[in-house]
């Protein structure tokens, strides 16, 4: 039972932290369109800020959280207004801009910060462990899973229940016709990739207690996070909590049964599988021919 | 069609190109400098082999490294047998497994005590592992950004599986300390011009081989399948197997580029199946121009010879992958046909012709994902 337990919640930590880096890549994706490669940046860059809040201005992690989005966001902002909506109409041509912009942030990183790694300090009240069923788990993890699924409910929230969302959903479904109804679909595409690189900021500022900051520590998220989103279906925000549980949990338990760099080639090869038989994703749901 | 026609005047171009790579040791004699070229040719080659794939088919293989390794890996096999006992361990073992306590030679490295076997398999291992990802792929329909999102992921998975294999592969270090290669009576020094002269033959001969299968029927078919690939199958042509082909011949000709590559730097390594080579690659091409060899060629020779560049002197050394990253945003934004692209255009403009496609026409295989429409 405890074992059981102990299983259930690495694997729920590794889901929820994959959910957090691809819950921006998949708005992004499913709405614009746009493979954004620069998206491990992102979550690099939000790291970064943590790091440079609390350790020049002293400001705790959980403090800095609000402030962090509103920087990415404003990034993701001018990034799509100088680069990417220039190339809505080449998908492919995306992701060969967006990997050059990466390029550029991590080098832009390496100058000004240096490329050694640093460290983010856990808040101070969340360093304890909490007990459940007889298994330990770290009070952060559990808030760093809390906090996942609140921002998924919030997107969900804006996506289903705002006229923000409304717009988006058709645009979605046939941006010429939604532009033809008097719909600003510039604004909402830029406003999503902000929004979606912000998430990514947040999901870098919450990773960094837990594993050092570093200007190569985006590539390995953003792979991770593109299975996330293919696994889920590119046009579904449930497919991508529920893809990320899967992924977290599998992840975990082959870890457990060999090591981890099996386990992750596994996890891989099972994808590279799936797309294969099912490339809208698991849940993706068709919504026209 | 005596030398006036479009396509004569394209071999020609080639043949000066093929002509002045192998004339450059002729005027230059320094035995580092011909090995740094050497591994700039061995990149053309690289490039040569995406723009197959990617220019001509519309398969963008995010994974192009992954033949490349592999192929680097079977002559680094071949080489490290190849090596003084001494080197070796006990009864011809290599060091790293003698480290890891292997005490027998694994089945999979003895055929390569054989130098023609390490040959052979360098292409044919990377081609039939091309062969059978592309026709898990193809056979499948999957196109576009899934297709560049598997490559990638098959990338990954071998690089792990590689790194993780210490006791077979050498792991994180790779497999150093390597032989000289030697192939009938002729050894090649990897810092002289004996290597270089097989680099840039190897180049030569593959250039003219693609050249050969882009202008074949099979050649125009796999561009149509680029630009329309359901109206090449509503014909009748069996789409996937064309893309097989041409994805597993990519596949051989970076094999090849990956075993030069291994007699060049005298070690194989698994950065060689690394992400960052395979997106430079990708990067090569789109600069000098994907739907050109010879252009994805020159790209790999400029874009490389630039980075040597500015990474050796001082005021760049920090900042040179910050200047490559915007070159190359840039060259996505205004000049999605590379410099080949341009460079045709002025040609067009300069003859008085006029000029055919802008180079920001909408670009094939960009209608590859339409979205919105549940894939």
């Amino acid at each position: 039972m405890e074992l059981v337990v102990s299983q259930l919640l690495t694997g729920l930590s590794i889901a929820s932290i994959l959910m957090l880096v691809a819950l921006g890549l998949a708005i992004i994706y499913g709405v614009t369109g746009v493979i954004n490669l620069a998206h491990g940046e992102f979550v690099m860059l939000g790291a970064y800020c943590a790091w440079f809040l609390q350790t020049q201005l002293g400001l705790g992690l959980i403090a800095s959280l609000v402030p962090i989005f509103i920087i990415l966001a404003l990034f993701g902002w001018i990034i799509e207004a100088l680069v990417i909506r220039h190339l809505y109409a080449r998908p492919l041509d995306t992701i060969l801009a967006t990997w050059g912009i990466g390029v550029m942030a991590q080098q832009a990183v390496r100058l000004t910060a240096g490329g050694e790694l640093r460290y983010v300090e856990m808040p101070a009240a969340l360093a304890s462990s909490v007990n459940i069923f007889g298994a330990t788990e770290s009070a952060y993890r559990l808030f760093i899973l809390g906090l996942a699924l609140s921002l998924f409910a919030l997107t969900w929230y804006i996506y289903r229940h705002t006229s923000f969302g409304l717009k988006l959903r058709a645009i979605t479904q046939n941006r010429d016709i939604a532009s033809s109804f008097g719909i600003n679909s510039a604004r909402v595409y830029r406003s999503t990739f902000a929004y979606g690189a912000g998430i990514a900021g947040l999901a870098g500022a919450l990773v960094s207690p837990l594993k050092s900051v570093s200007p190569e520590m985006g590539t390995t998220y953003v792979v991770d996070a593109f299975m996330v989103v293919v696994l889920g279906g590119a046009q579904s925000l449930f497919g991508t909590v529920a893809s990320s549980g899967i992924l977290g949990e599998l992840t975990g338990f082959l870890a457990f049964h060999s090591n981890d760099t099996i386990a992750k080639a596994l996890v891989l090869l099972a994808i590279v599988i799936l797309i294969r038989f099912r490339p809208q994703g698991l849940f993706s749901a068709r919504v026209r021919s | 069609m005596l030398l006036t026609g479009k396509s004569a005047q394209q071999t020609l171009l080639y043949l000066a190109f093929c002509i002045a790579i192998l004339l450059v040791p002729l005027f230059l004699d320094d035995a580092f400098l011909l090995n740094k070229y050497s591994r700039y040719l061995v990149f053309a080659m690289l490039a040569v082999a995406l723009s197959l794939s990617w220019g001509y088919a519309g398969i963008l293989n995010l994974g192009q490294a992954t033949t490349f390794g592999l192929g680097s890996y079977c002559m680094a096999m071949a080489l490290k047998l190849g090596t003084v006992p001494v080197h070796t361990g006990s009864e011809g073992l290599p060091d790293f497994m003698v480290w890891n306590n292997v005490t027998e030679l694994p089945w999979f490295w003895a055929p390569f005590h054989s130098t023609t076997f390490a040959l052979v398999a360098g292409i044919l291992v990377p081609a039939t592992f091309a062969a059978l990802l592309g026709w898990f792929m193809f056979r499948g329909r999957v196109t576009g950004v899934y297709a560049a999102i598997i490559t990638l992921a098959a990338m990954v998975v071998v690089n792990l599986v590689i790194i993780d294999q210490q006791r077979f592969t050498g792991g994180f270090n790779g497999i150093t300390d390597l032989a000289q290669f030697e192939v009938a009576g002729l050894s090649f020094d990897a810092y002289s011009s004996s290597t270089y002269y097989l680099v840039a033959l190897c180049l030569s001969a593959v250039l003219f081989l693609s050249l050969a299968i882009t202008r074949s029927k099979t050649g125009m078919i796999l561009q149509a399948i680029r630009d329309q690939e359901d109206r090449v199958r509503f014909f009748g042509y069996d789409v996937a197997l064309y893309k097989i082909f041409i994805f597993a011949v990519s596949a051989g000709i970076a094999g090849l580029a990956g075993m030069l590559y291994t007699i060049v730097m005298e070690f194989a390594s698994p950065t060689f199946l690394g992400v960052p080579l395979s997106l430079s690659v990708v990067i090569w091409v789109a600069v000098g121009g994907r739907q050109s060899l010879l252009g994805a060629a020159l790209g790999a020779l400029i874009v490389t010879g630039v980075q040597g560049a500015l990474s050796e002197s001082e005021t760049f050394l920090e900042s040179w992958m910050l200047i490559m990253g915007g070159l190359f945003v840039l060259t996505v934004l205004f000049l999605p046909k590379g410099i080949a692209g341009a460079f045709e255009m002025l040609t067009a403009r300069f003859q008085r012709q006029p000029a055919g496609q802008p180079a920001t026409a909408a670009k094939p295989g960009g209608e590859a994902i339409t979205h919105g429409e549940g894939a």
